[in-house]
């Protein structure tokens, strides 16, 4: 009897052992690391049909905060536990590829990304001259309006100047006895830095100015352009269009006349506005000497550690640059414009979403395209964004002039592009 | 006794090596990072040495870190002070008086509750517009305060805070100090005609000391170290805190960002050792004034 049990019992060690190691074997699990703001209904759908179609993969998928995502990178890179596929935000490209992060994309799908995707969107996915995973999302600009709002301070047109801006603003802020804002004609966006640099650099543009120089070795946004460019923007603050303190919060509440916005605010201000939905204009950012918006990128990348870079890129392939079904899309494509809200950057998904990319909301930013510059994948390139934050918004707390705030960042910027563009 | 000894050593064993894993390895590790460029994206040993260039940038060329550090003194030397004076005050009027054991509990309070979640609220309480505080202070016929959204305050907003949570716990220890001095002291002084400024003056303070000394060097300790406010304060989320314009920015905070947002393994490590030395050459000197003059035995 003993001795049947010992049998026994060794015949399950042997098969809790075993039969998960051959199950395992069976399957190549591929880990997709993505950003919570990327993960709306519909993914996990492709996901299901991609492994129906291909019994052999799983994908599992990483979900993480954006403003965590870039740590989970860092800690899977020390841990050992590299994902197969990533999500990249462009900016953090020059890091992820000087670290030997990425993996090189084969060439038919560099072809492919130089041949079908906006330029825009390319040289976000290009780190020194080298094309690094496949665009995705591309994200600019546009100043979105209350029409109502502007209807009720006799405005029938947003405005088409950085000057008639000012001027609308100034008319179209309302105070409550005790001197607070309580409608604003307009309001900067503010509590992380691409939300106060992204209008800046669109400004500076639009003036004339640069970001940096070409070799990055140096910062350009303190010309004259680009104090002139902060200088438009204290005039809100002097002549009482804006303060400090309003939030994008209050613009579904309907306290705001004028924000500028990015196009993935579309499905928020839906959410929250819900009839008075209706009442939400867009219009280009208003110029000062030349149309111009900023615009930033991400791409999907496959990870260099990954063991199945293969078939790492087959599944990217499959689901953004395979063009499918009757509108001749791609999957990444249907995905972006039906459920993330964002732009697609591969040409055929922006000639063939007519429904959705020329909605109330989406078509200026399309519209746009043309005069979007891309943020420049620099080294860095978060830190740099952090110090030209704090020294445009100390010029909006007045404690600096435009001059001042601005050669002061630029020496710190240029301290660190010193230390890496030698 | 050999045997003996070895047994020791075998039950010290666990302990010693979590301690070694968990505190001496980071703490070396650290060290060595402080003179390295590291971006965590790589293998540590692939670090590129730089000397101490992490630490002349920081103290010669970076204005943030500057800052960060000047904050974190303001922060220190208001309000640690302030929590342990009123720490002081709220024990000695409670002390000897009904439901002591109910204002202890109420006190304790913002104490147990978890920063993150008090500084969540307080961010609400403070909101220029709609902000309970700028409402009452409208109905008072006083136009709103901008708190946390501007330079000049925003500090000195999360110092009001961390203060009113930072006294239940001081309170605690305090007011355990005072009820260890004997009652005979006071009824003596009493005899004598002291009045009570003059017995909490010559009894009170000098046979708290001790009490006094140990709530001021771990209440320092913990101040220089301050994150979670800052964080849940001032910021959606943990990159974006230390702001307005760095006006809340403390030196972990930003050593946390210099790690984790920027990528930069080596400088935060060299800003952790230089926060380290801060904190034990403020330490030697707190030991060195309080126990000036003696301490009194009772």
């Amino acid at each position: 009897m003993r001795r049947w049990l010992s049998i026994l019992l060794a015949l399950l060690i042997f098969a809790a052992v075993v039969i998960p190691v051959v199950s395992a074997e069976e399957k190549t699990k591929l880990v997709m690391s993505i950003h919570t703001d990327f993960n709306r209904e519909g993914l996990d759908d492709y996901i299901a049909l991609y492994e129906r179609l291909h019994p052999e993969i799983e994908i599992i998928k990483e979900v993480t905060p954006f403003e965590d995502y870039l740590k989970k990178i860092q800690i899977d890179a020390v841990s050992g536990r590299v994902s197969d596929i990533y999500h990249v935000y462009s900016l953090w490209g020059v890091e992820l590829v000087r670290s030997g992060i990425l993996d090189r994309p084969p060439a038919e799908i560099q072809e492919d990304v130089r041949k079908n995707y906006v330029p825009v969107a390319v040289n976000g996915a290009t780190v020194d001259g080298q094309i690094w995973g496949i665009p995705t999302e591309i994200d600019n600009y546009c100043l979105v309006y209350n029409k109502r709002l502007l209807k009720e301070g006799g405005f029938s047109e947003p405005p088409k100047t950085w000057d008639e801006l000012v001027d609308m603003a100034k008319k179209l802020t309302k105070f409550d006895s005790k001197g607070n804002i309580r409608q604003y004609g307009f309001t900067f966006l503010a509590g992380w830095d691409s939300a106060v640099v992204h209008p800046f650099l669109a400004m500076l543009w639009s003036n004339g100015g640069e970001y940096l120089s070409p070799d990055f070795k140096k910062a350009l946004f303190n010309s004259p352009e680009g104090v002139q460019a902060l200088e438009a923007q204290l005039r809100l603050f002097r002549e009482k269009g804006t303060d400090v303190n309003g939030s994008v919060w209050d613009f579904p509440n309907g306290n705001i006349a004028m924000m500028i916005m990015a196009p993935w605010d579309e499905n928020n201000l839906k959410t929250t506005m819900e009839d008075r939905y209706a009442d939400v204009g867009v219009a280009p950012i208003p110029v000062m000497k030349k149309p111009a918006t900023a615009l930033y990128t991400w791409f999907a990348g496959v990870g260099r550690a990954s063991r199945h870079t293969k078939e790492a890129w087959d599944f990217l392939k499959w689901m953004t640059a395979q063009v499918y079904g009757p509108n001749q899309t791609t999957r990444m494509g249907d995905y972006l414009v039906q459920s993330v809200g964002a732009m697609p950057s591969r040409k055929i998904d922006l000639e063939n979403h007519p429904k959705e990319l020329n909605d109330q909301y989406t078509a200026c930013f399309v519209r746009e395209l043309k005069n979007s510059v891309a943020e420049p994948n620099v080294a860095q390139g978060a830190e740099i964004k952090t110090i030209l934050m704090n020294e445009i918004m100390s010029a909006w707390y007045g404690k600096k002039d435009a001059k001042s705030a601005l050669d002061s960042a630029a020496a710190q910027i240029n301290t660190i592009l010193a230390r890496y563009y030698k | 006794m050999r045997s003996r000894t070895r047994a020791a050593w075998l039950f010290l064993l666990p302990a010693l090596v979590f301690y070694a894993v968990f505190l001496i390895f980071p703490v070396v590790s650290s060290l060595y990072l402080s003179f390295h460029e590291w971006n965590m994206l790589t293998p540590p040993l692939q670090a590129s040495s730089v000397g101490m260039q992490n630490y002349t940038h920081i103290l010669r060329q970076d204005p943030v870190f500057l800052k960060a550090l000047w904050n974190t003194l303001v922060f220190v030397a208001v309000s640690v002070p302030l929590s342990i004076a009123l720490a002081v005050l709220m024990a000695t009027l409670m002390s000897r008086r009904r439901f002591a054991g109910l204002w202890r509990l109420i006190f304790l309070l913002p104490t147990i509750t978890p920063a993150i979640a008090l500084g969540m609220v307080w961010r609400y309480l403070y909101r220029p517009n709609y902000g309970l505080i700028n409402t009452l202070l409208n109905a008072a016929g006083i136009a709103s305060q901008p708190w946390l959204n501007d330079p000049a305050t925003a500090l000195m907003s999360i110092i009001i805070t961390a203060v009113w949570a930072g006294i239940g716990s001081n309170l605690i220890v305090v007011d355990a100090g005072m009820r260890d001095i004997p009652e005979e002291y006071y009824e003596a002084a009493a005899i004598d005609g002291a009045h009570g400024w003059q017995r909490f003056r010559h009894i009170t303070l000098p046979l708290l000391k001790p009490t006094l000394l140990f709530v001021f060097v771990t209440g320092t300790i913990a101040a220089w170290q301050v994150f979670d406010f800052i964080v849940a304060m001032t910021a959606p989320t943990l990159g974006r805190a230390g702001g307005p314009v760095n006006s809340t920015m403390t030196l972990v905070v930003y050593m946390y960002q210099t790690a984790f947002e920027y990528l930069n393994m080596g400088r935060a490590s060299a800003m952790a050792y230089v926060l380290f030395f801060i904190v034990i050459a403020v330490s030697l000197v707190q030991l060195r004034v309080f126990w000036r003059g003696g301490v009194e035995n009772y």
